[in-house]
Formats: C-alpha cells, sequence, structure tokens
C-alpha cells in the first residue's frame, strides 16, 4: 500500500517537473524533447533507488541486532 | 554530405545526433578575401580544409604576410617582457574597441621598438658609470684612510726620531713614510716608486696578492682593505664583495706586469693622487658627477617608465589585432588559388543551419571590400565523413567533453551525453550518499556558479580551472547526493528519523532479547529510505550488504539495457536491419535471460520474503538445470522457467555470431551486382567539384575479416555481460567505504573528544574532524567516485552501442585561449 501511494506521488511530481520545465525553458521542439527526456530520466533514477530500498526492508530476513554497550 | 540516413523514425531531439553537416565551397575574389576569412571568423561556423596541404610553408602564397605577422608579434613579445621586468600592467581589453589597419600597428610597433631599444642601451651606459665611480670614490675613501693612518705613524716616528736625531731633513720622510730605513740616501740610488689602487673581488683576493709577489719576484709591498657592504661590479651589474687594495712597485716593467695581472683578474684600478688636497678635490668632484649621474639616470627610468605607459594602453589591443591577421593569413593559406589567378577557392565543413549566415557574411565581405563581383557559396557532394559538432551550453558542455574524452562520437551516431547527463551525477552520488557531505559540496558549488562572471575572465590555477569548468556537473552531483543520503540515512554518518519513526522495536516490554536475537519489525516500513535503526548495530553490515549488493545489479543491468536499445536506435537511424535482428534482439535476449532473470529474483525475494539462497539458484541453473528446487523455489514452474531462458541464452550465441557476415556478404554481392572487374578511374567526371581525397567507388570486403571482427563482437558481449555486471558491484564497494570512513571520523573523533568533558580537547577534536571530512571525504572520494562512475559509463555503458571514431568539427574562430601563444 505504503508502496504504491509512493509511487503514485513520485510520478506526480515528475509530471509537475516536465510541466514546470516546459514552461519555464521552452525553447523549440527538440529542445523541450531533450529537456523531457532529462527530467524523465532523473525521475526514473530517483524512484528506482527508493523503490529498491523501499523493497528490500518490506520482508526482512535479518533483523537489526543492537550492539552491547546501549 | 551523406545520404539523407533515417531521421523519420523518432523526433529530433537536440544533443542527440551531430549537427547535420555539409562540404561547401566558397570562390572568393582576391580583393575581398581577406575581410571574407576575417567575417568568417567572426562567425567561428566553418572548417577550413587544408587544399594547399603538398606545398611547405614557404612554397605558400602568403608566406610573406606571415613573416610580417611573426616579427610583430616578436615586438609585442619583447613589449611584454619589458612590461613586466618594470612592472606596468596592460590596460584590459574592452569589448568594442576600434578597428585598426596592421600597417599603422606595425609603423608604431617599429617606433615603439627602437626608441624602447635606444633607452634601455642609453640607461645601460649611465648605470655603469655610475658604479664605476661609486667604485672609485669608495677607493679614494679607503686608500685615503691608509694613507693616511700611514703618515699619521709616520709623523709619529717621526718626531722620535727627530728627539734623537734633531738634524735630519725630516721633510722628504713625511712624504715617504715607508722608506723610513732609507735615512740617507743617495738620490742617484733613489728607486723611483709608484703605486696602484683599485679594487679586487674578494674571493680573489688572496690568490691576486700572491700571484702578484710570485711575478715581481717580491718586490711589491701590497695593503688590502675589506669594504663592509657588497659593491655593485660595473661589468656584470651584480653585488659583489670587494676588497680595495694599494700595490707599490718599483721600475716599468713590475708595473706593466701588475697591469696585466689585473686585468686578468678583473680587478678595476682608479688614480689615485698622493697629495691630501688633491684627494680632497677628487672626493668632492666625485660626489658631485654621481648625484648629477643619479638625477639623470632617474629621469632616464622616468621616460622608460612613460614610455611603456603608453604602450601598454593599447598593448591587449595590438595584441589581438596581430593575432587574428596571423590567423587570418594562415587560413588564406589554406585557399587554393584559381588558375586565372584572380579568386581564391575555399573548401571546408559546416553545419547546414548556419547556411544563410555564411552567405550573409560572404555578401557583407564584398560590399565591404568595394569588390566588382560576388562570392561564390556551393554545396560539394562527397562521401567522406563530416566532423561532429554538437550545440551546447554551458551546462551541457562539460558532460560533453567527460564524453569526448572517450572518443568523439561517429557522425550521426547516438550521443550517451544526453543520457549521461543524469546517469552520471547519479551514480556518483549512489557511491557518495551523504546528505550532510552532499550540502557542503552544494554550497561550495553555488559559490562557483554564482561567481561565474567574475571567475570566467581571471586566469585561475590549473586544478581550479577544471572545478570551475566542471561546476554544473558538481552541482548536479551535489543534488543527487543529498537525495541519495536522504536514502541511506546518512547525515555525516548519523541517522535521523525524519520521515516517520522506525519500524523495529522490541520483543517484549523488557527488551532482554535486543542483544542476542533482536528487534522485530512492528511498524509500517520505513516510508522514505533506510531505517534509522540500523546504525550501529551488530547485524547492520550483513544487512546492508545485501541490499547495496543487490542494488547495484539492478542498477548496472538496467544501464546496460539502456545501452543496448541505443544500439537499437542507431540501427534504425542509419537503416541497418541486420542490426537490429541480428545484433540488438540477441544481445536482448542474451543478457536479460541471465541477468535480467537474476534481477526478478531478487525483487521476488524482496517481495516474498523467501529464504532461497540466488547464488545457488543461479549456478545450479548452468550445472544440473533438470535438477529439483525443492527450498531455492520463488514462483510456481520455476524449473521450466529456468529451462527456457538457458535454452534462449545459448541459442542467441550462435544468431550473433554467424548471420550477420554472410548477410554483409550478400548485400556487398547484390550491390556490386555484374562488376567482375574494377572500375576504371573516373576520368571525364573529375571536376572540380570532387573533393579531392574522395573515395573511389568500388570499397574492399574481406570476408574473413568480418567474421573474425564478428566473433570478437560475440564473444566481448558474451563475456562482457558477466564481468560488466560484477563491474557493478564498486557502487557497493564504494558507498561502503564512504560511510565506513565517515562513521569512523565521527566516532573515534568527534564523540572521543565530547567524551573528555574539555574545552581546548574539543576544540581540537572539532578541528582534526573538519579537516579529515574536507580532505577525505570531500575531496579525495569526490575525486574517487568522479572516477569510478567515469569508468562505469565510458566503459560499461558505452562498449554496448558507442563506436566512437568521429573527429570534432574544429570551426576557424578568433577565440583565443588565454595562454595560446603561436
Amino acid at each position: 500500500m505504503g508502496f504504491l501511494i509512493t509511487t503514485l506521488i513520485f510520478l506526480v511530481v515528475g509530471i509537475i517537473a516536465s510541466l514546470c520545465v516546459r514552461i519555464c525553458f521552452s525553447r523549440g521542439p527538440s529542445t523541450n524533447l531533450l529537456h523531457l527526456t532529462l527530467v524523465i530520466t532523473a525521475t526514473i533514477c530517483c524512484w528506482m533507488m527508493w523503490a529498491i530500498v523501499y523493497i528490500a526492508q518490506m520482508n526482512p530476513l535479518i533483523v537489526p541486532i543492537l550492539s552491547e554497550t546501549e | 554530405m551523406g545520404e539523407s540516413r533515417g531521421g523519420g523514425c523518432c523526433p529530433p531531439m537536440d544533443l542527440m545526433r551531430s549537427e547535420t553537416m555539409q562540404l561547401v565551397q566558397l570562390i572568393v575574389p582576391m580583393e575581398s578575401a581577406h575581410l571574407t576569412v576575417s567575417y568568417l571568423g567572426d562567425l567561428g561556423l566553418v572548417q577550413f580544409k587544408d587544399l594547399n596541404s603538398e606545398k611547405s610553408p614557404f612554397q605558400r602564397t602568403y608566406a610573406a604576410q606571415i613573416k610580417r605577422c611573426g616579427e610583430m608579434a616578436r615586438k609585442i613579445r619583447f613589449f611584454k617582457d619589458q612590461m613586466s621586468k618594470a612592472g606596468v600592467i596592460p590596460k584590459e581589453l574592452l569589448e568594442k574597441e576600434s578597428d585598426i589597419d596592421l600597417d599603422d600597428v606595425e609603423v608604431k610597433l617599429g617606433e615603439l621598438e627602437a626608441e624602447l631599444v635606444e633607452i634601455n642601451a642609453n640607461n645601460d651606459k649611465l648605470q655603469r658609470s655610475y658604479n664605476e665611480l661609486m667604485e672609485y670614490k669608495l677607493v679614494l675613501q679607503k686608500a685615503g684612510e691608509f694613507f693616511s693612518s700611514a703618515h699619521r705613524s709616520a709623523t709619529a716616528q717621526q718626531r722620535e726620531i727627530e728627539s734623537e736625531d734633531s738634524q735630519q731633513a725630516g721633510d722628504d720622510l713625511l712624504e715617504s713614510p715607508l722608506l723610513q730605513e732609507e735615512k740617507s740616501i743617495d738620490s742617484s740610488k733613489q728607486v723611483k716608486l709608484g703605486f696602484l689602487t683599485g679594487l679586487v673581488p674578494r674571493e680573489k683576493s688572496m690568490v691576486f696578492e700572491r700571484i702578484l709577489f710570485r711575478a715581481t719576484r717580491g718586490n711589491i709591498f701590497i695593503r688590502q682593505t675589506v669594504i663592509e657592504e657588497p659593491v655593485i661590479d660595473p661589468s656584470s651589474g651584480e653585488k659583489a664583495e670587494k676588497n680595495v687594495f694599494v700595490v707599490f712597485y718599483s721600475g716599468e716593467r713590475a708595473k706593466s706586469k701588475i697591469l696585466k695581472i689585473c686585468e686578468a683578474f678583473g680587478a678595476n684600478r682608479y688614480p689615485f693622487s698622493e697629495d691630501l688636497g688633491k684627494q680632497a678635490q677628487m672626493i668632492t668632484e666625485v660626489s658631485g658627477r654621481l648625484s648629477e649621474l643619479k638625477t639623470t639616470i632617474d629621469a632616464g627610468l622616468g621616460h622608460r617608465d612613460i614610455l611603456l605607459q603608453t604602450i601598454g594602453d593599447k598593448f591587449e589591443l595590438w595584441n589581438l589585432k596581430v593575432r587574428k591577421e596571423k590567423a587570418i593569413y594562415h587560413t588564406l593559406n589554406m585557399l587554393s588559388l584559381d588558375v586565372t589567378k584572380k579568386c581564391l577557392v575555399a573548401e571546408g565543413w559546416s553545419p547546414v543551419f548556419a547556411s544563410n549566415e555564411i552567405q550573409d557574411a560572404l555578401q557583407r565581405a564584398a560590399f565591404d571590400s568595394n569588390s566588382q563581383v560576388g562570392s561564390i557559396f556551393q554545396v560539394l557532394r562527397t562521401k567522406e565523413s563530416p566532423p561532429t559538432y554538437f550545440r551546447t551550453n554551458k551546462f551541457t558542455s562539460a558532460i560533453q567533453e567527460i564524453v569526448d574524452a572517450y572518443g568523439v562520437a561517429k557522425y550521426q551516431e547516438a550521443n550517451p551525453g544526453v543520457f549521461t547527463i543524469v546517469t552520471f551525477p547519479f551514480l556518483f552520488a549512489v557511491m557518495f550518499g551523504d546528505w550532510g557531505h552532499g550540502i557542503c559540496i552544494l554550497l561550495a558549488t553555488m559559490y562557483l556558479i554564482l561567481r561565474e562572471k567574475k571567475l570566467s575572465s581571471q586566469k585561475l590555477g590549473d586544478i581550479m580551472e577544471m572545478a570551475f569548468g566542471g561546476r554544473y556537473v558538481i552541482l548536479m552531483m551535489s543534488l543527487f547526493s543529498i537525495y541519495t543520503g536522504l536514502i541511506y540515512n546518512e547525515f555525516f554518518s548519523i541517522p535521523y528519523p525524519l520521515f516517520a519513526p522506525s519500524a523495529y522495536d522490541c520483543r517484549d516490554a523488557s527488551c532482554s532479547e535486543a542483544t542476542t536475537i533482536g528487534l522485530i519489525k512492528v511498524r509500517d516500513t520505513y516510508p522514505f529510505g533506510l531505517d534509522p535503526v540500523w546504525h550501529g548495530t551488530r547485524s547492520e553490515l550483513p544487512f546492508l550488504n545485501s541490499l547495496k549488493m543487490k542494488m547495484s545489479i539492478l542498477l548496472g543491468v538496467s544501464q546496460m539495457n539502456l545501452g543496448i536499445i541505443m544500439s537499437y536506435f542507431n540501427a534504425r537511424f542509419f537503416k541497418s536491419s541486420v542490426n537490429i535482428w541480428f545484433q540488438f534482439i540477441p544481445q536482448m535476449i542474451f543478457l536479460n535471460s541471465l541477468f535480467g532473470y537474476l534481477s526478478v529474483l531478487i525483487i521476488i525475494k524482496w517481495c516474498t520474503g523467501s529464504q532461497a539462497d540466488l547464488y545457488h539458484v543461479m549456478i545450479y541453473m548452468f550445472l544440473s538445470p533438470t535438477d529439483e528446487l525443492g527450498e531455492n523455489q520463488l514462483f510456481p514452474h520455476q524449473k521450466t522457467v529456468q529451462l527456457v531462458l538457458l535454452f534462449l541464452a545459448l541459442v542467441s550465441v550462435p544468431c550473433m555470431l554467424l548471420p550477420k557476415p554472410f548477410i554483409l556478404k550478400k548485400q556487398h554481392e547484390a550491390r556490386h551486382q555484374g562488376q567482375s572487374y574494377a572500375p576504371l578511374d573516373e576520368t571525364d567526371e573529375s571536376l572540380h567539384v570532387e573533393t579531392t581525397g574522395g573515395s573511389h567507388g568500388h570499397e574492399e570486403f574481406e570476408f574473413s575479416e568480418i567474421f573474425v571482427h564478428q566473433l570478437i563482437h560475440t564473444i566481448e558481449f558474451v563475456l562482457g555481460a558477466v564481468s560488466n555486471t560484477a563491474s557493478y558491484l564498486r557502487l557497493w564497494a564504494l558507498s561502503l567505504a564512504h560511510s565506513e570512513l565517515s562513521s569512523v571520523f565521527y566516532e573515534k573523533v568527534l564523540l572521543l573528544a565530547w567524551g573528555y568533558n574539555n574545552v581546548l580537547i574539543l576544540i581540537l577534536g572539532i578541528m582534526v574532524f573538519i579537516f579529515a571530512t574536507v580532505g577525505v571525504l570531500l575531496v579525495m572520494e569526490t575525486l574517487s567516485a568522479f572516477l569510478h562512475a567515469l569508468r562505469l559509463h565510458w566503459v560499461e555503458f558505452q562498449n554496448k552501442f558507442y563506436e566512437g571514431d568521429g573527429y570534432k568539427f574544429a570551426p576557424f574562430t578568433f577565440i583565443f585561449t588565454a595562454n595560446e601563444d603561436e
């Protein structure tokens, strides 16, 4: 559940970012396509990293074992 | 220009492929040639080809002009030298200075040089006389002291003698006190004594004395006095330690010997008279002349400084003009002279989008030079491969340089720079992940960016130059580092529960088993990043290592897939279906049926929480694929799936290797159907429109070469699939190193210093912590992660699709680099 919601959040943030870039830096169709590609790539990279770390912690096989001093 | 290739498949994207280039031919009348080249240089969009490459530099048309420019450049260098010696700084060049004529500049430079040389020569002469007079003054003073002290002792002795023997005519003896033993001398036997005074360098003084002694057989008397401060030697102009000497000799022969020895030792002699009155007169005269000379020298230096100031005002302007002219003449030398000797022909590469601008420049030049005829602009067709040109701005140019450092893209092949702009900082950040360090780097690079204008006009050192040039890349790196730092939950290695409380808690209220069996997961998964409870626990490393290794594999497989997909786009653009069917598809199948399957297994294991051993699964998939999986089963029908994937992978290897050479051979034969003989050289078609060095129609096709090439490519890919995937594990390794170093500095330096409860030790601890963080983590680790991210891009990403054997577009332009000197 939390996974889907956060994925949706990433999607929305990506769409907002591309719209912002289109509005602020609009400079001709080929340049716009480049900007869109960059924003999409960045969003996918960030999402992948988050998703990997999240999924790895969903069903853990190892649990934290505190050290002696604390 | 190549025939119109693909481009219809997908909409064009900036920076993805090189700009379309064309080979243009310009026919320029002689009188407007210079102006044309000058305007084209201002435009900076034409790369001229050297049409006179067989000629030596002296045979070219404009060799004389270049010699002229070289002469002027020499004079300018001379001025620069003189100015830096005198400490005059040339005035900064304003943006729009009025244009000046080269002949005027030449004349002016000649005049100024002659004047400067004359002033320098005069100055040297005056300075020399000044130094000589200084030495003379010293000689007068010291020798005077010496004579007067001898005189005093002589008078003392004289009075003694007179008191004993009062009839002596002691007046003569006062004049020659050293001869007091010779009281009664027969005038005929009286020897004529002469003396010489001068200065000798101190290190040679002993040798000097000894040689004089030996040369004159001991018949001289020499006295030396030390001069305390070093004296400026007139001939060398440097300070030297010297002694004043007085040599008494008898006879002409001894005199000539002494003179020669003095010359040999570089001992300067000065005349000295015994008469006290004359001595005092000489001293006042010399002092007067010294002060005169001083004022003259000062006036001369002042004059020279004014001259240098006037030079300094115009220096940068002249410098730029001369360099521009030299560049223009070099370019003019590359144009070939038409048969009628009335016009010049130029050939060069230029982007298609610049055609209008170039034609505009040609028209303006023809108009401005009042020529009767306009220039002709013509596009040529050729089979040569054009240079690669990407239009970059200050943001993308740094990344494009990084990509070009490995190899410049072939004309119109896909540019990895497009994705590298994002993936390079991202992979850097995966290895660097700490949002505290990220903020530090962000602050540093924001300073560089905010001071852009000022810093770009200054001359920075080598290292600062590189850091400044890459400031936008470093900005991206720092932003991504902050993101990954939040995900790894490290702020100078301290985790914070920023988004929600930790998901783990004790099993029971007493927390008795926290240190033996551990906590359990009671709440929802920590929503963003790594749970903060892990830091400092005993099972932190096994968990993190497993997580990061699997993350590296997943990221690596994604990037490699992206690389192979880029090769698909290339194949579609160049309309090569053999590359699609027999390279792209087998490569995708091979990589994904092995390592894509591994990635899927990782995700399934994480989602289901199964305890299957993935090493075991992968290895036994190859060793004994028909075995039962038992407890390593992650999803139903896994065995069947594995068998199918294994079969696909094995089949795809010969698919990569065998069909392509045969198909290429068939295509080659179809193209040259019926051409059993090699065609004759095209004689009547050789208009000068056809470019020099154009390829002939019949291409070479060696089947064995193609086959071996394909074999190497296949082996590289198959073996590379394993080694490249493993290579991505460096993402894990560097990230582990970074977090461990950061943790050590925090715990063993800062916390240790805190524990002493002493302000001094705390301050010392903080200083050490700051230095260690900046030196090791912010500088060394940044460089290290930069290097490894670069290697991952250059090798693992680019060898899936990049050929990189093009050459860069180098237009003729007047933007000189700061230290470019001839």
